[in-house]
């Protein structure tokens, strides 16, 4: 699903934004999943203000319902993105989490 | 500009599960020829609108294939791909081809075969329109809407019975057209209850997986035997980052806004002069974006003014909106809907609709879109 080399790539934008705090400024939550994420539905998927002003979109994890808000802040974290495919590697790459 | 429609032909939109590709294309292909009164040689030119015939059908090279199918072989053909706008794009490459001077008549082929795979694999394939991020945030087409329309939600005040009003007008228009993939009725309440698929979407918020193809026949000259014809005499596309993320306004689409100014500016009409208008009704809240965006409604008053009626046939005294059913319900076939959306306004303008006829209807718009708003492109049609 997905090419090594095209995560090894995106590895240096990865390390510029995690750690980096931002705010919700729009949000969804996703309960019919594409393929590979349907062992996490549902989930929110969120457009966040970073703290650097970079606008990003991203999966929130670690959520409760009142967390899907607009205005609430969250951090860039590394997580495992999809389930891998059974020739591929194991897809990291930038999620959020509430603060 | 004034590029005459020659011919149009469209198959109906649906579950087509016993035809393939190529006879739908040969459906709507010898429609718009038989209705041009022209036969396969007198074209010069066929341009072909798709999207996902390669991650769906494993098939690229569109142009030749399609080519082949019609018996234009020997005859320059290719693809244009533009994700949902795909059609639209055609459409604006075939009349720029026109007014380049080496073709005559060129056929435009909008066409898509959708139902061929499983609904996941489908979605993965539409979110090929997005940013690499998009497709890693787990992000679905549905959620991508979703998410502009929580934006517009927050600052307008849009409810959710409102977007449902779209989906109901749409079925409405749809059950009079018999070539619409539905032709049930809707009401707010059952939209309502439909299950959620992205919050606040619902699944009847939702343009459904559609098979089908719409092919016109654009002319550089009139053609002698038409009386009176309808033209085409502005195509515009603009177009805007390709994620949501990095627009500076989610409660709007731009590039929308861009191409219906210069489209406008190009036709000399004014947005009153528009009686009939096709729009991208991808989901409920981008038709509530479009009639904004398009300059039919101030921003945030959209929304109440569809759930009052004034967009829908016999009801409104101004524009009427997605006569055919829009892609909410007379289906959407991605790379057929841009060629559709024009084939439905020539036959408005035509007089030739039937029971979803707007009366008096002389002038009308076309307005396509792909992704989640990176590009659209707006035609204006004229009867001359």
């Amino acid at each position: 699903m997905y090419s090594p080399v095209k995560l090894w790539r995106n590895q240096k934008h990865t390390q510029i934004l995690l750690g980096k705090k931002g705010v919700i400024v729009s949000w969804t939550i996703i309960r019919v999943p594409p393929e590979g994420f349907s062992n996490q539905a549902p989930y929110p998927v969120v457009v966040v203000r970073l703290e650097n002003k970079e606008m990003i979109t991203a999966q929130m994890v670690d959520w409760e319902e009142s967390q899907c808000r607009i205005g609430q802040y969250v951090r860039v974290i590394l997580r495992r993105i999809s389930e891998p495919s059974s020739e591929g590697v194991i897809p990291y790459g930038l999620k959020v989490k509430p603060l | 500009m004034n590029i005459v429609i020659s011919g149009i032909g469209i198959t109906k939109f649906g579950e087509l599960w016993d035809m393939s590709p190529r006879t739908l294309a040969r459906q709507a292909g010898e429609a718009a020829l038989h209705d041009a009164g022209l036969v396969s040689k007198d074209i010069d030119a066929i341009i072909v609108a798709n999207m996902l015939s390669g991650m769906l059908g494993s098939q690229e090279h569109l142009g030749a294939l399609f080519g082949e199918e019609l018996g234009f072989l020997g005859k320059p053909a290719m693809k244009v791909e533009g994700a949902c706008a795909s059609g639209g794009l055609a459409v604006h490459t075939a009349i720029n081809s026109l007014l380049g001077g080496q073709y005559k008549r060129i056929m435009v082929l909008g066409i898509e075969k959708m139902t061929d795979q499983k609904p996941e694999r489908v979605a993965s394939a539409l979110i090929g329109a997005g940013t690499n991020e998009e497709r890693l945030a787990g992000i679905t087409f549905p959620g991508v809407y979703a998410v502009l329309a929580r934006a517009h939600m927050e600052k307008f005040g849009t409810t959710q019975e409102q977007m449902a009003a779209v989906a109901v007008k749409n079925h409405f228009h749809a059950s009079l057209n018999p070539l619409a993939q539905f032709h049930t009725l809707l009401s707010v309440e059952k939209v309502m209850r439909s299950a959620c698929v992205a919050d606040p979407l619902k699944l009847l918020d939702c343009s459904p997986i559609s098979d089908g193809a719409a092919a016109v026949i654009l002319s550089i000259n009139k053609e002698p035997r038409m009386k009176d014809s309808v033209s085409v005499v502005a195509s515009q596309v603009a177009t805007d980052t390709l994620g949501v993320a990095r627009r500076k306004n989610l409660t709007g689409l731009n590039a929308t806004e861009i191409a219906a100014k210069k489209a406008y500016e190009d036709a000399g009409v004014s947005v009153a002069d528009i009686r009939v208008a096709e729009v991208h009704d991808c989901f409920t809240i981008a038709e509530i974006f479009a009639m904004e965006d398009l300059g039919f409604f101030k921003k945030g008053k959209a929304a109440e003014a569809i759930m009052q009626g004034q967009t829908t046939l016999g009801v409104g005294k101004g524009v009427v909106v997605n006569t055919s059913g829009g892609l909410k319900g007379c289906g959407h076939p991605v790379g057929a809907t841009g060629v559709k959306q024009i084939v439905e306004i020539a036959v408005q303008l035509r007089g030739s609709a039937g029971k979803r006829q707007v009366s008096g209807a002389r002038i009308g718009l076309t307005h396509n879109v792909g992704g989640s708003g990176a590009t659209c492109v707006v035609h204006i049609l004229k009867r001359t």
